[in-house]
């Protein structure tokens, strides 16, 4: 049984998430009443959620190295973003503003939880069911060799390649220089490259 | 800008459409393969992002357990199910079967369907530039090429090709770290190929409904040259 706050913040989620179901759609009326506003905002957050969430459990999970952490994290940040929905005047730039939250939420749970180094083999083998592929062995290795590299290289590779930032946009996210972020993606590709070339003479130019 | 610098900025940014990596790459072969070569990573990268979001089934995950109140009398009870456990366990690892070459070789093919859609021959140099790291060469006019690109395959980097036949495009993929016995069918997913032995390692043959497969192995298997 959950703690009567956690409950709460539970049951503030699911409604937000439920809307639609909860409270059908009414007519858009300039007169809009507050209750109108409210199951009007819950439709907006949950479409945004529906469409966003897939992303940012991946994003949480390449950040975690882990999948229930990561589903963990994406819950409580999504709930984070319902309290300060109203803050997010423009939702053409959702996906960036759910993305800090989640990467917030990751470094704070990272703190709370006063998480031990661990063992890198032992977090692969932990996840082999997320990296492994039934089809496609080069997809497999693809995904262990970005498991294991470091973290600081792996986030910028993230938000290039998967949610197709460009530099300037995540040295505005991660806070660093444009000069350092086209660094460690150089870097991180060449740790991949690397890691995946088993006769890396032929590779390396 | 030089080859250094080219190399430098298509490392961070292998798309990137900055006028001097441009005008580098259409100058030099060799950084052009090499920026095939990065673009080819970050498809698969962008793959291996994609993870199944599936719910992993039941006991796949592993937590770490909490310290254990069990009766000192049942610890037999529990060793003798972890030894079964490992056991299983062994018998399905050791039974499960590695995915085939066939198999490699169209979910390869299947990921990469734009590359059939290529129809200007390319030049000697661009084709060298992929093949060469391989120690591989086409003899001059064999085959017409329409496509080339260094890609990942079963861990190694391997050259591949799209031919065009009088029977439609075909897929080459040059195997140098692959060796097989004996000539092989490959058919599934509306993809029929061959593959064959070469001098060193193999060559993959796959196209989509395309007939007269032998008389193309023949024609590309003369076609290419391995430094043995």
């Amino acid at each position: 049984m959950l703690p009567a706050p956690a409950r709460y913040r539970f049951a503030v989620f699911e409604r937000a998430l439920a809307g639609p179901e909860i409270n059908p759609p009414k007519a858009r009326s300039l007169y809009m009443n507050s209750d109108d506003r409210g199951t009007d905002r819950q439709r907006r957050f949950g479409a945004l959620c529906e469409a966003l969430r897939p992303d940012l459990i991946r994003f949480a999970f390449w950040l975690a190295r882990d999948r229930a952490l990561a589903e963990d994290v994406v819950q409580e940040a999504l709930l984070r973003a319902w309290k300060s929905f109203d803050a997010l005047t423009d939702e053409a730039k959702a996906k960036q503003w759910m993305l800090t939250i989640v990467r917030r939420e990751h470094a704070r749970t990272w703190e709370r939880k006063r998480l031990e180094t661990v063992n890198l083999d032992a977090l692969v083998q932990a996840e082999a069911p997320v990296l492994a592929s039934d089809d496609d062995a080069a997809l497999a290795e693809m995904r262990e060799a970005l498991f294991r590299l470091d973290d600081d290289y792996r986030e910028p590779l993230v938000l290039q390649v998967m949610m197709g930032y460009t530099t300037n946009e995540i040295a505005a996210h991660l806070g660093l220089t444009q000069g350092a972020v086209l660094t460690r993606l150089f870097r991180a590709r060449h740790k991949l490259r690397t890691a995946m070339a088993v006769d890396g003479t032929e590779n390396e130019a | 800008m030089n080859c250094l610098d080219f190399r430098r900025q298509i490392g961070a940014e292998p798309a990137s459409h900055d006028v001097a990596v441009v005008q580098h790459r259409a100058e030099c072969a060799t950084c052009a393969a090499y920026q095939d070569e990065l673009l080819a990573m970050d498809v698969l990268l962008a793959r291996a992002m994609r993870i199944s979001l599936r719910p992993p089934e039941s006991g796949a995950k592993t937590r770490p357990a909490p310290r254990s109140t069990v009766p000192p009398r049942r610890w037999l009870a529990l060793a003798a199910s972890l030894v079964i456990g490992i056991l299983v366990a062994a018998t399905l690892w050791v039974s499960y079967p590695a995915p085939t070459l066939a198999s490699e070789v169209i979910g390869h093919v299947s990921h990469e369907p734009g590359a059939w859609n290529a129809r200007d021959p390319l030049g000697a140099d661009a084709i060298g530039a992929v093949l060469a790291p391989s120690g591989i060469r086409l003899r001059d006019g064999a085959v017409e090429v329409t496509f080339a690109k260094r890609c990942f395959f079963e861990r190694h980097w391997v050259p591949h090709l799209v031919v065009q036949t009088v029977n439609g495009p075909v897929t080459v993929l040059l195997l140098a770290h692959r060796q097989v016995e004996s000539l092989a069918h490959i058919d599934g997913q509306d993809f029929t190929g061959v593959v064959l032995p070469a001098p060193r390692g193999s060559i993959a043959i796959v196209g989509r409904n395309v007939s007269g497969l032998d008389d193309i192995a023949r024609q590309v298997f003369e076609a290419v040259e391995w430094d043995v």
